[in-house]
């Protein structure tokens, strides 16, 4: 012992005091281990088996399709949605957006109840209150001195609701509903109609034998897309009989990135194009109006006579949208389109009865003119979506009565007096009619998520159902409205009643047809319009819909925030794209916050040179610059309460990038269609900059051959090649087959010393690794296909497996770290920490200067864990919790893992995925999945906690759910029985999934394809998915960027 | 080292030794083995399963079909004891006598009286869960059953136990050992507690047939459990 009595060393008794007291403490505290309780049914619902899902076929709304969707639902809550392979329009494919409808069933900032604003405060009350109010607010309307003057603004969708709903304004006296999609083409729906008598034919990319767009985004959200990216991806998979697509206008969109030809014209010079091809105009006339090199057009031309029939669709968004649709109306008669590749007789219902923004416009003026009593808003956000310009708040506000019917607390909802939300379309009744004939049924997939609490009226009130009971209330209406509800509505109409709607529902589909609405043409507001040339400003501004966002309504979805711009790779932000030979001009740097002025408003964002952009032209994306009108304090999620509303449409959209409408003049074309390209604009340095969170690591291979591509004129040639060059022999002689049973000849563990644990299996008896053990696993070799011929890039498959396997959204500003922490949405994704089992690379081909003028080819690789047959990954684990399993998979082991993360460095795929945060963990701040987001959250699948190394499982739950059932049902597993999600959603199809070492299943055959490549292949991983060349169809005469 | 850094460390690293084994000795991975806590109904197993003969599967009816192996809805006691009430008469089950477990269950489900059925403010009864293996383990209750694993095997003589407790340790070693060892089909009819019955010479019976079974191998890799 120390005599020192200065220093203060720990003594040794109080040391052995303290250890003692330690161990007792930690013992103490150990003892009892909470397994919670087990709450059993009442009644245990039919044919439900718990721990089994249950599908229920219903309709999606997310966009104006209507494409069919199967919810999976377990215990009573949907999970996952995948699309309706029986459906006409999506064929069981499914969109990133419409796998995000789940986001919106779960979100969090969702009304639980109706709201009513009492001089400023936001109070709950209950529904029967609600109804009340909204009876007397009818009564008070019909009487007043503004009769008549009532507007329900509503968001556009086919099927019964919208006659239910003219036939209910009219009983009170109002005029028909508008009904509001600010994502559809006014224009080509017009020029349709003049031409076709319908608003959508059907389009054929398969019968085109050329197809050219003029700023048609029919992949992005032009449209129906997910119908369109299938038969187009069907079209390019024909390969070298596929047929070129040529792409028209100032910004290469996803669409056009999928195009083998740009044709980079100045905005609105597309009419002089378009004219000159239907013979209305002289090429050279185009050529100095667009900017275009006259051999450029010229060849056009001449492709466009040879090839008959042509499909050519007008996109355009500039004042005159009318014009150029009508032009290529003229074009595809020309050319013998009609009844071909365009088909008038079996219509898209999607887009009829549908108002336009000139007819918004119209409604405005009244409403400030003090001509409205009351207005209603459902499923739009007119405050958001008009520019600043219009004025909208200002003239809403002067209306007395204002309802909102929407979910979620958006900038329009923020100006009513009540908010009476509906049901998720997931807990709806309802139906559509997505094509001419064919009724799509839509039915609740679960309970209510937040149950309705009236206490007189015993059904789960929609805003079908709260229309028929306020009807009841009024005297004069009710005799009108006999059904207890819409559901009954609903069957009293369907032809055989409630037992053939019974038979249809678990297919969701019935023939049939629904009265067509008659559109009162509502008076819209006189056409302002505008020339862009004539504006004040160096560029162009174009603003377009996101393709994720869409005109902003998937902004407070975090799936949709996370999910990176198929063309940018931006997430969780806003942008400026710049051509990049007008940057360096300019000395913009990627990053740099620009600041973008119109005469309209103002807008700071950062950034982004991209060679798919006009040089005198910028383009900001439309969707993110949400905004709370008054001031709420910044989101905590540690403080948060449920009754605190995120005004400003909810706490992921709230204050995120900026809203491009602010810079947007208002007006509308010929066609009454918003003009979004319609001013220029004035660029300015600030001098600041930042990161972008993006999850580009280059825009360019670097001869790296991760993405490979062949001409369509060299698929026959013998195998090796572009140039015939033999292929590469690997090192050792080493086979490149997927051998039965084997998963590479150099996977150690998958074969020998471990496959034998016990002395039993020792020597030749290998156990379970073994071809013919009857536990089956060796013989199985699980491999994928990917196609890029088809693959457009759009994503789906990203949100697919998001959803299927709990992978956390990490963008959102609270997510960063606890301490010394950035308050910046994607600051995770901006520092590499990114999380996305599956993602998109880009890759740009040729133009390396990045000069304009000079056309560039886009590859689309989706890059996943290649489950490796000799994996990099595997050895380097210190704790074994990745390595092979005997059926190809590599696993990853979650409970094993401490976090070294050297399975990552290692890894030259870089597919590995780690929780820097506790994403997974519901007591953190960090946590991704606040109630009830969780309930969506798949049983079948761990959630991982902090420092957890996760990657794409081949989603093993499927298998090993499939092997199950098999069993269960006494016998094989059937060849191409079922497949991964990415798969399953993938609207182009590219993906496939299985057995390679059974010849039986699809993948065996496509992994023999000619056109087979491994990426990496020279560092022997033999990885198990296989990419087939992208087909490239340079103009006869041209060169293709080399691989 | 010096004398006094000697008395620093090595207490010091004895400490923390003896604080890692007692920490992992309480750790989650450890095994919650003979717990039988109080159920909110006591709920008697010997009653319902060995006099009354009735089937696991009656009221655990998912355990054939599901990871789950399902628990029994409220109804599916009221279906019964909707007419077997609180005053139990005098049978083979026991004398004339009251019982309480009934009277908690009517109180759950809210039965006004025998024969009165499940009342509108019926609650589920909030069972204590006893059985529980980790999140990140996925354990297919269809697969063993339908293998022919006894569920006594696993959950001990559950027919005899007045309140259930957990019979067997659940950890990874216990389950990766039956998997490399194989299930003897024999093993499992005595873990279930009944013997082989004997029969006529020459007339076969299902569980003779079961007890000259072989051996059922299962797989062991990580990946079938751990995904």
């Amino acid at each position: 012992m120390s005599q020192d009595t200065k220093k203060t060393g720990v003594k040794r008794r109080e040391f052995l005091k303290v250890l003692g007291a330690t161990s007792a403490a930690v013992a103490a505290a150990g003892c009892s281990e909470d397994t919670g309780k087990l709450i059993p049914y009442l009644v245990s619902p039919d044919q439900t088996v718990p721990g089994v899902s249950s599908y229920y076929a219903t309709t999606c709304r997310e966009c104006s399709a209507a494409c069919g969707l199967i919810a999976e639902t377990r215990d009573g809550r949907a999970i996952k949605l995948e699309g309706n392979p029986d459906h006409p329009l999506n064929r069981g494919a499914l969109c990133a957006r419409g796998q995000s409808a789940l986001q919106g069933l779960y979100n969090p900032d969702r009304f639980r109840s109706p709201m009513l604003n009492d001089g400023g405060t936001w109070k709950p009350i209950t529904w029967d209150d609600a109804i009340v109010r909204l009876s007397q607010g009818m009564t008070q309307a019909r009487g007043g001195s503004r009769a008549g003057g009532g507007v329900f603004i509503n968001q556009h969708e086919s099927g019964s609701f919208p006659r239910l709903l003219d036939g209910w304004l009219a009983a009170f006296g109002m005029p028909p509903h508008l009904s509001v999609d600010f994502e559809a083409d006014a224009a080509a729906i017009e020029a349709n109609r003049r031409t076709y008598g319908v608003a959508w034919p059907a389009l054929s990319f398969t019968d085109a034998k050329l197809i050219i767009s003029f700023g048609a985004d029919f992949l992005d959200s032009w449209g129906a897309s997910v119908p369109q990216q299938l038969d187009f991806a069907d079209a390019r998979a024909k390969l070298d009989g596929a047929p070129r697509f040529i792409y028209i206008g100032p910004r290469r969109s996803l669409t056009g990135l999928n195009a083998d030809e740009w044709i980079a014209c100045k905005p609105g010079s597309e009419l002089s194009i378009a004219n000159a091809l239907a013979g209305k105009g002289s090429l050279q006339q185009a050529a100095t109006d667009s900017g275009v090199d006259l051999a450029a057009l010229q060849s056009l031309a001449n492709e466009l006579a040879a090839a008959k029939p042509a499909l050519v669709l007008s996109g355009v968004t500039g004042e005159n949208a009318l014009d150029v649709a009508l032009a290529v109306a003229a074009i595809n008669q020309a050319s013998g389109a009609v009844g071909v590749t365009i088909k008038p007789a079996q219509p898209l219902t999607a887009f009829e009865g549908m108002a336009n923004t000139g007819q918004l416009l119209g409604a405005v003026e009244r409403m400030r003119g003090g001509q409205v009593g009351i207005a209603f808003v459902r499923g739009v956000n007119p405050a958001y979506h008009l520019p600043k310009a219009a004025n909208f708040a200002e003239a809403f506000l002067k209306v007395p009565f204002r309802v909102s019917f929407s979910s979620f607390p958006d900038e329009t909802t923020e100006l009513c007096n009540l908010v009476i939300p509906d049901l998720h379309p997931l807990e709806s009744w309802g139906d559509a009619e997505p094509v001419r004939g064919t009724i799509a049924l839509q039915q609740p997939v679960m309970d209510p998520v937040f149950r309705t609490n009236s206490k007189t009226i015993p059904v789960a009130l929609g805003t079908a159902d709260v229309l028929i009971q306020v009807a009841k209330k009024d005297a004069a209406v009710a005799a009108k409205y006999p059904a207890a509800d819409y559901r009954s509505t609903l069957i009293a109409a369907f032809p055989g009643g409630a037992q053939a709607l019974g038979a249809a529902l678990p297919k969701g589909l019935a023939a049939g047809t629904r009265p067509p609405r008659t559109l009162a043409g509502a008076p819209a507001a006189a056409p302002r319009a505008m020339s862009i040339d004539g504006a004040q400003g160096d560029f162009f501004l174009i603003t377009f819909p996101s393709p994720l966002l869409g005109d902003g309504r998937g902004a407070n979805k975090p799936w949709l925030q996370e999910l990176p711009d198929p063309v940018t790779k931006i997430c969780w932000s806003s942008w400026v794209e710049i051509h990049p030979e007008t940057a360096q001009r300019l000395g913009i740097d990627r990053g740099d916050i620009l600041e973008v002025k119109t005469t309209n408003g103002t807008v700071r964002a950062p950034a982004f040179p991209y060679l798919g952009v006009h040089k005198d032209a910028i383009a900001i994306p439309l969707g993110q610059g949400h905004r709370a009108a008054n001031a709420i304090p910044t989101f905590n999620p540690m403080t948060h309460t449920a009754g605190e509303i995120q005004w400003g449409y909810g706490r992921y959209a709230r204050n995120l990038g900026i809203n491009a409408f602010d810079l947007l003049p208002v007006g509308t074309h010929a066609a009454g269609g918003f003009i979004w390209t319609a001013t220029k604009a004035t660029v300015t340095k600030t001098g600041d900059h930042e990161t972008l969170p993006s999850t580009e690591g280059s825009a360019r291979q670097h001869g790296r051959g991760i993405a490979q591509a062949i001409n369509s004129a060299d698929l026959n040639k013998p195998a090796g090649g572009e140039s015939g060059e033999p292929k590469e022999a690997l090192p050792g002689d080493a086979s490149h087959e997927f051998l039965p049973g084997l998963r590479s000849p150099v996977a150690a563990d998958a074969q020998g010393e471990l496959g034998a644990p016990t002395a039993a299996d020792q020597g030749k008896n290998k156990g379970m690794y073994r071809d013919d053990d009857i536990r089956g696993m060796a013989k199985r070799r699980w491999a994928m296909t990917v196609d890029l011929a088809r693959c457009t890039g759009c994503s789906a498959c990203i949100t697919a497996c998001n959803a299927e396997n709990n992978v956390p959204t990490v963008g959102a500003f609270w997510q960063n770290a606890t301490i010394f922490a950035d308050q910046k949405p994607g600051l995770n994704i901006a520092r590499g920490r990114e999380m996305s089992w599956i993602r998109l690379e880009r890759y740009f081909e040729g133009n390396p200067d990045g000069k304009f003028g000079q056309d560039f080819e886009t590859r689309f690789v989706p890059m996943l864990c290649q489950h490796c047959g000799n994996a990099p990954c595997e050895p380097v684990c210190p704790v074994y919790a990745t390595y092979h399993a005997p059926d190809g998979l590599n696993v990853q082991v979650y409970n094993r893992c401490v976090g070294t993360r050297y399975c990552s460095n290692n890894c030259p795929y870089k597919v590995r995925y780690f929780n820097w945060f506790g994403y997974g963990e519901s007591d953190r701040k960090q946590y991704a999945f606040p109630e009830p987001l969780n309930w969506q959250l798949n049983p079948d699948v761990t959630v991982r906690g902090k420092g957890v190394m996760e990657k794409c499982s081949f989603c093993v739950q499927r298998i090993r759910e499939a092997e199950n059932r098999a069993t269960l049902e006494h016998r094989e597993l059937q060849p191409d029985e079922f497949t991964v999600a990415c798969a399953q959603g993938c609207p182009s199809r590219a993906i496939t999934f299985g057995d390679a070492a059974d010849p039986n299943w699809t993948v065996a055959q496509l992994a023999h394809d000619k056109r087979a490549y491994h990426v990496f292949e020279e560092l022997n991983t033999y990885t198990a998915v296989v990419y087939l060349k992208k087909v490239n169809h340079p103009a006869a005469g041209a060169t293709a960027p080399r691989a | 080292m010096t004398q006094r850094r000697k008395w620093t460390a090595i207490p010091g690293l004895l400490a923390l030794a003896i604080g890692a084994a007692m920490l992992s000795a309480y750790s989650g991975a450890s095994s919650s083995q003979h717990r039988s806590p109080v159920q909110p109904i006591n709920f008697p197993h010997p009653v319902h399963v060995q006099k009354l003969g009735m089937n696991c599967l009656y009221c655990h009816n998912a355990a054939n079909k599901s990871m789950d192996p399902g628990l029994p809805a409220v109804a599916t006691c009221i279906g019964c004891h909707n007419m077997i009430g609180p005053e139990r008469p005098a049978s083979d089950l026991g004398p004339k006598r009251h019982s309480v477990e009934i009277e908690k269950l009517y109180k759950f489900a809210d039965v006004a009286g025998m024969g009165a059925g499940m009342g509108p403010n019926a609650k589920p009864i909030p069972w204590v869960r006893i059985h529980k293996v980790p999140e990140y383990v996925h354990f297919p209750h269809t697969r063993h059953v339908n293998a022919g694993v006894t569920c006594q095997t696993c959950h001990g003589q559950i027919q005899k136990m007045d309140r259930v407790y957990q019979y067997a340790t659940l950890n990874m070693g216990w389950c990766v050992s039956c998997h490399l060892n194989g299930y003897s089909p024999k093993e499992g009819l005595e873990a279930a507690g009944y013997a082989p019955q004997e029969s006529a010479p020459g007339v076969a019976n299902a569980t003779t047939a079961i007890a000259t079974g072989e051996r059922k191998k299962a797989r062991y890799d990580c990946a079938n459990c751990h995904y």
